[in-house]
């Protein structure tokens, strides 16, 4: 239901932003029982697609389902210390492949829309077509979500639980360069310039000085 | 003129809510314009169906504008309506009013208000805040915008009609783009040095290291980022993959 909720959000209902990763996973990790492993792959995985801009038919990947998996991922699989890794990777995947059935979804809205000219006529059957195609990208969504959910059930079994500790390490050290090359992106997508180093600098300087007085 | 009473007011607010439900590439948001509009359009058309029909008609031909703008081309064409406006009208100020909206939205909400809200939060989260009041500062601070936005719109659509366009270009809106942009790198530049040291903590790893290897690499990525999305997004694929494959066949 999560992830129909998050599918339909991001386009067709209101938008109010519960699709993205950072409130989408953790709250699906809730459910499962982990919210801190889902809001760390959810934070994740929101870095890496804030550079997609809905703009005009531009689609990027499906947040809410791919954040409702990777917290899943994440809480189920338990693969030690790269389970951040292996979560976000495994959304990403679900995002991609969110993308293209809203693509399809969005064709078969045209075929609705131009197959039923006599509903743009009428108040009442332009609201059936309308809701009706809402209603499409629930079960969209919610489908998509129940399939991922049952790999990450499947698999839950076959994927391995242990690694040495080096791994870990590794492990971590390849999300954190992932997560610092995003943001890097991230700003250079939004903004560039003189102004926004100098600002990035001084954030980055109070940053590391709140840093160390928490350690 | 009859001024759109409150519950139209309303009824055409939560219609937006729905405005991009049957979005397609066909087009686009115009069947969810339609739909927005049928409040007004049925008001002012009680008792004539064929006018009501022609008119719902033309609504719902190509349309697309950011969607929390999208009530300012709602009310604007409700007024149009009320005014009497004619079809060749409708059609010149859809085409017109499309990309100022679009631009405007993307900026404003798309390329600057979401990022540092989502930023924002993942940085709480990172000082030590609850998990729920990282996701909590989030919606809460990103809706209010997203709702203030809608109903700014709504009045904005109303008040000044086929002249909303000339309105817009005078907002104030349109430089806040800019003004979000130092915020948004510096919330992004404070969030590197947490982030390798909360990351840095959990592996056994120094923290000079993680925050020297963390600034290099986002340094990069805002350098060359074509590459290092790429990169990033490979990395994270392949990196996995091989975590999966050693996890379950090696070790």
């Amino acid at each position: 239901m999560l992830g129909g909720l998050t599918g339909a959000d991001s386009v067709s209902f209101a938008q109010a932003m519960i699709s993205r990763p950072i409130v989408a996973a953790p709250l699906a990790g809730l459910l499962l029982g982990d919210p801190i492993s889902g809001m760390w792959a959810g934070a994740v995985l929101e870095i890496l697609s804030l550079r997609q801009l809905p703009i005009g038919a531009s689609r990027g990947w499906d947040t809410g389902p791919a954040a409702v998996a990777a917290a899943a991922a994440a809480v189920v699989w338990t693969t030690g210390p790269s389970a951040t890794l292996v979560a976000v990777a495994f959304g990403v995947v679900v995002g991609w492949a969110g993308s293209w059935s809203v693509h399809g979804l969005r064709h078969l809205n045209a075929r609705l829309v131009a197959g039923d000219a006599g509903a743009l006529d009428s108040p009442t059957r332009l609201t059936t077509l309308h809701l009706s195609a809402l209603a499409l990208d629930l079960l969209r969504a919610a489908g998509l979500t129940g399939a991922v959910l049952m790999c990450v059930v499947l698999l839950a079994g076959v994927i391995g639980e242990t690694a040495p500790a080096w791994a870990g390490t590794v492990a971590a050290l390849v999300v954190l360069s992932v997560a610092s090359l995003g943001i890097g992106v991230d700003v250079r997508m939004m903004a560039r310039g003189r102004r926004v180093w100098r600002a990035a600098g001084v954030g980055a300087a109070l940053g590391l000085v709140i840093g160390l007085w928490l350690l | 003129m009859a001024a759109l009473g409150r519950a139209q007011r309303l009824s055409l607010l939560l219609r937006s809510l729905l405005v991009q439900a049957s979005w397609n590439y066909r087009t686009m948001q115009g069947a969810g314009l339609g739909y927005a509009l049928i409040p007004a359009l049925a008001r002012l058309y009680r008792g004539d169906r064929s006018a009501l029909a022609k008119s719902l008609r033309r609504h719902c031909g190509f349309f697309n504008a950011h969607p929390y703008l999208s009530t300012v081309a709602i009310a604007a064409l409700a007024r149009m309506e009320s005014e009497g406006a004619d079809s060749e009208q409708v059609e010149r100020f859809k085409r017109a009013i499309v990309s100022p909206l679009g631009s405007l939205g993307d900026r404003l909400v798309w390329a600057r208000w979401r990022p540092l809200c989502s930023l924002l939060a993942f940085f709480i989260f990172l000082l030590g805040a609850p998990w729920w009041i990282a996701v909590g500062v989030f919606l809460a601070s990103y809706n209010a915008v997203h709702l203030w936005l809608r109903v700014w719109g709504l009045r904005l659509g109303w008040r000044e009609g086929r002249e909303v366009g000339r309105a817009l270009m005078g907002s104030p809106l349109r430089r806040l783009p800019d003004r979000l942009t130092i915020p948004l790198a510096a919330v992004s530049g404070a969030l590197v040095p947490l982030l390798a040291l909360a990351i840095g903590g959990t592996a056994g790893v120094g923290p000079l290291f993680t925050i020297g290897i963390a600034l290099a690499l986002a340094v990069a990525g805002y350098g060359r980022p074509g590459l290092a999305g790429r990169v990033a997004v490979l990395g994270l694929l392949f990196g996995s993959l091989a975590f999966v494959i050693l996890g379950t066949f090696v070790w």
